[in-house]
């Protein structure tokens, strides 16, 4: 067949579909309502056919560029990826993360020891040897929690500023430390472990500290509510790094290249996770944890449920056959 | 061929040409992006920073947003594209070529810790110039990359003169030959096109000058001017 005779029989066919592809670039809730979307398939692939025919009979670029371009318009609305549901989002969080984490128990297990190690260590050596504190924080600081921590003080936990203020402040500070952990696990893991250790250090100087001058009561106090799913957001995201640092080193048997993109997809799907445990972190120090009128006996009873919650949830949760998902 | 385009066979058994975009026009997106960014931020301070100390952290949670979620958020609503990627013509896509999702986006906005890491942008800059699809490192654990999305047409560049028909039928990677020399002709100086066109005296039958006209009325007859 000559190359004039195949545009004449089926030109018409592609400028309707071209037309169709750019109202849909312009209005795609209206354009999908009309009937050709049902054809949409279907003519598709009869263009794909008549692109290989064009290019298998040596028709010249003036047709085949443009079958191509029809083709690449095509391909992207085909196969474009479906609408995010909120539904999954719920499978996620309740099943498919704790699962996640558990499939990559033996990173997060290096991650809480080489973050809950520094800190305990540093927590008791505070209380051997209180002048340490003046080695791992400057007086400036020091001050500051001790202003933080005052028993004397209305709110614990903050010098000044209200609730929606530290609540967005938590929200930016905690989880920016959590994502950068987890990017800057690709230098061969050396940044997750860096960062961990240095928050232990920096947690149980802290907690040390205050513990060692007196102010243990209002510290505790302040941390049991939000720490479960603080720290352990922090953990996780952690861990996460450490397995895309060491799939860089140990790919395992697989190229790099192929090991490090499933890394990746486990990676990003933690950190989603690690975020939402963030916010509710965020959420419980700003507006819970800060009061300071409540008895004891709820402060740390609802800190200990909460623990129970998180480590329940992350050791049960997605367990069983209804998956969801 | 020495070239930036990326081939993909689809399940149609048709290959899909994806040109990479380079470090340049992603840096400009880029500075867009930042532009844009921190004038919202600006803007949006005015009112909040009548609230008081509240609106504080409203600011900061925006501030979280536009750093960390902004780029997000684009590409998965709008086809792989920021609002600087769509001003430079420029798409995130999946290594299959269809519109970025969520997960490889995140996972490529979240490694721009680490891409940017010395200065502005060092680890990536020299990841772009290394990698054959320009890719920077979040690219390649994403398995994703950002192509141009404009198509030239064609042989924008032939300049216009009356078609010939070629009197052989050319191969279709003769015809890509002819239609980009006729392209590239007004780049080269006089005797190179001569001494390229002689190339091909079997062809035309003609020598020099006439020889590079005569090609250039073939190329457009095979882009399909009258």
């Amino acid at each position: 067949m000559k190359q004039e005779r195949f545009v004449a029989m089926y030109g018409r066919e592609w400028d309707s579909l071209q037309f169709w592809l750019n109202a849909l670039e312009r209005q795609p809730r209206r354009t999908l309502r009309q009937e050709q979307t049902l054809d949409f398939p279907q003519s598709y692939r009869r263009l794909c056919h008549q692109l290989a025919l064009a290019r298998g009979r040596g028709y010249s670029r003036e047709v085949t560029d443009r079958l191509q371009r029809l083709v690449q318009q095509g391909h992207r609305v085909l196969y474009r990826p479906t609408a995010p549901r909120w539904h999954r989002v719920a499978v996620f969080l309740l099943a498919g993360f704790p699962r996640l984490v558990r499939s990559q128990w033996r990173c997060m297990a290096a991650a809480a020891t080489l973050f809950y190690l520094p800190a305990l260590v540093t927590l008791l050596l505070m209380q051997l040897r209180p002048e340490l504190a003046h080695t791992v924080f400057s007086s400036a600081q020091l001050a500051q929690f001790e202003k933080m921590y005052d028993p004397a003080n209305p709110h614990i936990g903050r010098s000044s500023g209200t609730d929606l203020q530290m609540f967005g402040f938590y929200v930016m500070n905690n989880v920016s430390i959590a994502f950068r952990t987890f990017a800057s696990g690709l230098f061969f893991g050396v940044g997750a472990v860096y960062v961990l250790a240095a928050n232990g250090v920096l947690i149980g100087g802290v907690a040390g500290h205050l513990n060692a001058i007196g102010y243990g009561g209002p510290f505790w106090r302040f941390v049991v509510g939000h720490s479960a799913f603080e720290l352990s957001a922090l953990v996780i995201a952690g861990g996460a790094g450490l397995q895309l640092g060491l799939t860089l080193l140990m790919p395992g048997r697989q190229r790099r290249g192929p090991a490090l993109v499933a890394a990746g997809w486990v990676g990003a799907q933690l950190a989603l996770g690690a975020f939402a445990m963030l916010l509710m972190a965020a959420f419980i120090e700003a507006y819970w944890s800060s009061i300071a009128a409540l008895p004891n006996v709820l402060k740390f009873g609802s800190g200990a449920l909460l623990w129970l919650l998180v480590l329940g949830w992350l050791w049960r949760g997605g367990r069983g056959h209804g998956d969801g998902a | 061929m020495l070239d930036t385009v990326r081939e993909i066979e689809t399940p149609e058994g048709i290959s899909l040409h994806l040109r990479a975009a380079g470090a340049l026009p992603r840096a400009q997106a880029w500075m867009l992006d930042a532009l844009l960014r921190m004038g919202v931020f600006m803007l949006a301070m005015i009112p909040l920073s009548l609230l008081g100390v509240g609106g504080n952290g409203l600011a900061m949670l925006l501030l979280f947003g536009l750093m960390w979620a902004y780029s997000v958020v684009c590409e998965v609503w709008m086809d792989g594209q920021t609002v600087g990627k769509r001003t430079l013509g420029l798409r995130v896509v999946n290594a299959d070529g269809t519109p970025v999702t969520w997960v490889p986006s995140v996972v490529r906005n979240l490694l721009r810790v680490v891409d940017a890491l010395p200065g502005v942008y060092g680890v990536g800059l020299a990841c772009t110039l290394i990698d054959p699809h320009a890719r920077r490192l979040g690219d390649i654990v994403a398995g994703t990359m950002v192509v141009h999305t404009i198509e030239l047409p064609a042989g924008a560049q032939v300049p216009t003169v009356a078609a010939i028909p070629p009197p052989v039928v050319l191969a279709a990677d003769e015809q890509a030959a002819l239609v980009e020399f006729a392209e590239r002709s007004g780049q080269l100086t006089l005797q190179r096109q001569e001494e390229l066109a002689n190339l091909l005296m079997p062809l035309t039958g003609r020598r020099d000058t006439a020889a590079v006209s005569q090609l250039i009325a073939h190329a457009n007859w095979l882009l399909g001017r009258a």
